[in-house]
């Protein structure tokens, strides 16, 4: 199974650098919101499925790291949107370490397999620590993008 | 007078060099008991130190109680669950097992070194058994977790497998000195030594038990007392012709799992002891051995150890393994942990002493299969691990715990403890830490002062806890006051999301696109694992649910509390290990019972 590149469901302008927000709450709303105008949804339904699978258990993975996910009827393929937050949020996370680096997925009701390998392609990212320092020392967009998906290229060679 | 000073500084010497090696090697991750072998064949005629010894039996007086020692000592510190989990499996493994290593190693003899089938039969039976001393260091010194379930089989088996090579061996070389055909005196002779053996064994745990209580003796004196009596048990039933090694083994079981007096006191000189067991039968062993010698047959002597890695233990391992509860990848696990250590040297001896013509082959065979073993397997067990998805983030990083040992207060245990940095305990207030219920702090010291309990507020880095706990809850003390565990690991072991355990197995499904039937939606996650996975589930186990894995992730009362989500299943990544596990599925659709959905 050849794995997902970031590159198919992350576009640059999906990408905030120095986002503010002092809570969980506030910072799934900022992701929804920047994801509702990409994927040209509500950003309501974005918000409430994300939430209901926070209910589950918390996407936060430990590190920092934060992957919140979800499925909407309404779209038509995968959308990725990725934060850095200017400072640490509480996310309930495994480890109980504050988050500050986010990536939000969302896919299509009938994605199945493919919303399977884009979470584990993005979860996989997010796991090399050296990646996150380096996310964590860059405030410009252009340039996180660069990092998550010149990483992509490298890995899949 | 000279003579004798200077065998003891030499003895001394080498014991001291030996626990400095074996600190420094430690870095390097070799296995400890390679390198004790290693200091004595250097030690020996080869090598620099170019002490000559050749004495067989006094190897084998002291390989015997170091043997009892170790395996002594090795059941004492085997739980009820381990065996509870383990019992089984490792008995197959411990009888059938051995028998089966012991034929196919014969064969390979037979071919290779042009023996008679019987003298084949022995060089096989002579290897056929895993290494107590090995194994239980292995297990316990290795910085990774491994599988309960399958530490548990591997340790209980490694105490248990003893007796079986023993008897084969004896049997061998019985026959090789007075060839007669097979008759009932074999079968007689088997009952003898494990019937003997495990009778002799059980009561005489059960005698030492009852003294232990009784006898009103200096606390020094209670862990002399066991050793004592345990090498007694050994040298009693081999007198009486039953195995000695099962019943020390079933000895310490039996002690081990009873309350008896100054417990911790008693574990911690058999510590000492086993240790200085494994490191003067090692060395030992390294003396005894003439590598010059080993060159002789060396090309059937690698031959042997690499069919016994690579072919004999994996087929015992699966054959005996097929109605248990393991996936392929813990039978591969355990094929490969299947170190042999002293056990093999020890049995090698035998017919050198019995004197069968040219019996140092067995020797140089059973050395050759050891240094192997203990050099590929040995050194990378923690790597197999990892590879094969086994390996457990450490549960509680190291807790800094000192038992205390007072005489029997009731059924409670004392114990201090040392507040670690981040650890829970220092979360809440004094007053309002989650003691287990039966545990209660007895005092407070804080830079050397005893603190009033009533008055303080909250517990600091550095405090000293001085507490009463029975000895089952003893683990929540040291979860409280441990740093808390990096969780790092768990991502990688637990799978990328965490899940609790009554989330509803139809949400999950649905949530995740996986196209995975379930016979009922409503079902938890816990219950389905429980269904599955049956009442002794531990952390790491895991099920497929059509392209992903559920992994057990925490257990409180038998059930999971805690679930993994695996979105990839770790074959992914390994096409080889993917493919055999397909033939391992296909081999299992055929004989009717797809394990998995």
């Amino acid at each position: 199974m050849p794995s997902m590149e970031l590159t198919e469901f992350l576009a640059p302008e999906a990408v905030l650098a120095s986002v503010r927000a002092t809570n969980k709450k506030q910072v799934l709303h900022e992701l929804a919101r920047k994801a509702a105008e990409l994927a040209s949804v509500e950003e309501r339904l974005i918000l409430d499925v994300v939430l209901e699978r926070e209910r589950l258990g918390t996407t936060g993975v430990g590190n920092g790291i934060a992957i919140p996910h979800g499925k909407l009827a309404g779209l038509k393929r995968l959308y990725g949107v990725f934060a850095r937050l200017e400072k640490p949020v509480d996310f309930e996370a495994i480890d109980e370490q504050p988050v500050d680096l986010i990536f939000m997925l969302l896919a299509p009701e009938g994605a199945g397999a493919d919303h399977l390998k884009a979470l584990a392609r993005v979860s996989r990212l997010l796991r090399d620590r050296r990646m996150c320092e380096k996310l964590r020392g860059s405030d410009r967009a252009d340039a996180l993008y660069a990092l998550l998906t010149e990483h992509a290229a490298s890995h899949a060679a | 007078m000279e003579q004798i000073n200077q065998a003891i500084l030499l003895g001394g010497f080498l014991v001291v060099l030996s626990i400095l090696a074996g600190m420094f090697s430690s870095r390097l991750g070799a296995p400890l008991l390679l390198v004790f072998l290693g200091l004595g064949m250097l030690a020996g005629e080869d090598g620099p130190g170019g002490i000559q010894f050749g004495d067989f039996k006094l190897t084998y007086l002291v390989g015997s109680v170091a043997l009892a020692v170790i395996l002594f000592d090795g059941a004492l510190r085997t739980s009820r669950q381990t065996i509870r989990l383990a019992a089984k499996p490792a008995f197959v493994l411990a009888t059938a097992g051995v028998a089966i290593t012991a034929t196919i190693v014969g064969g390979v003899a037979f071919f290779t070194l042009s023996m008679s089938p019987v003298e084949a039969f022995l060089v096989g039976a002579v290897v056929a058994s895993t290494d107590a001393a090995a194994v239980f260091l292995l297990l316990n010194m290795r910085g990774t977790e491994i599988n309960k379930r399958v530490s548990a089989t591997l340790e209980v088996e490694s105490g248990l497998n003893d007796p079986m090579a023993v008897f084969l061996t004896i049997a061998c070389v019985e026959y090789l000195l007075h060839p007669a055909p097979l008759d009932w005196t074999l079968g007689l002779f088997f009952a003898k030594q494990m019937l003997g053996g495990a009778a002799i064994g059980i009561a005489g745990g059960f005698v030492l038990v009852w003294l232990v209580n009784r006898a009103e003796l200096a606390g020094g004196l209670y862990p002399v007392l066991c050793a004592a009596f345990a090498v007694s048990i050994f040298a009693a039933a081999q007198s009486l012709d039953a195995s000695g090694f099962l019943a020390v083994y079933l000895a310490g079981l039996v002690l081990g799992n009873r309350r008896h007096r100054a417990q911790a006191t008693i574990l911690r000189f058999h510590d000492g002891l086993a240790w200085i067991a494994q490191i003067v039968m090692f060395l030992m062993l390294g003396l005894l051995v003439t590598p010059s010698k080993l060159l002789q047959h060396v090309g059937a002597e690698i031959a042997i150890a690499v069919v016994l890695v690579l072919v004999a233990r994996p087929a015992a391992v699966f054959l005996c393994l097929l109605p248990a509860k393991f996936d392929w990848r813990e039978k591969a696990f355990i094929s490969w942990v299947g170190l042999r250590g002293a056990v093999p040297i020890f049995l090698a001896s035998i017919p050198v002493i019995a004197g069968v013509r040219d019996a140092e082959v067995f020797f140089n065979v059973a050395f050759v299969v050891v240094l192997v073993s203990l050099v590929v397997q040995g050194w990378t067990v923690g790597i197999a691990a990892r590879f094969l998805g086994l390996a457990l983030p450490p549960q509680i990083d190291k807790t800094e715990r000192t038992d205390i040992d007072l005489p029997l207060v009731a059924d409670r245990d004392a114990a201090s403890w040392r507040v670690a940095e981040h650890s829970p305990a220092l979360d809440r207030p004094f007053a309002e830490l989650p003691l287990p219920r039966r545990a209660r702090i007895i005092a407070v010291i804080r830079a050397g002062t005893l603190l009033n309990r009533q008055e303080l507020k909250r517990l600091s880095v550095g405090d000293q806890i001085i507490a009463l706990v029975p000895p089952e809850q003893s683990i929540d003390l040291d979860r409280l006051f441990a740093p808390r565990p990096v969780r790092r690991k768990n991502i990688d072991d637990m799978g990328e999301f965490v899940f609790s355990g009554d989330v509803k197995l139809g949400v999950l499904c649905a949530q995740y696109g996986v196209p995975f039937e379930a016979p009922n939606a409503e079902q938890t996650l816990a219950d389905f694992l429980a269904e599955r996975l049956g009442p002794d589930a531990i952390p790491g186990d895991r099920v497929a649910l059509g392209p992903v894995e559920l992994v057990v992730g925490a257990i409180a009362r038998g059930r999971a509390t805690k679930v993994g989500l695996e979105l990839e299943a770790p074959d992914e990544r390994l096409p080889v290990l993917r493919a055999l596990q397909r033939l391992g599925n296909a081999w299992r659709s055929l004989r009717g019972r797809p394990r998995t959905p």
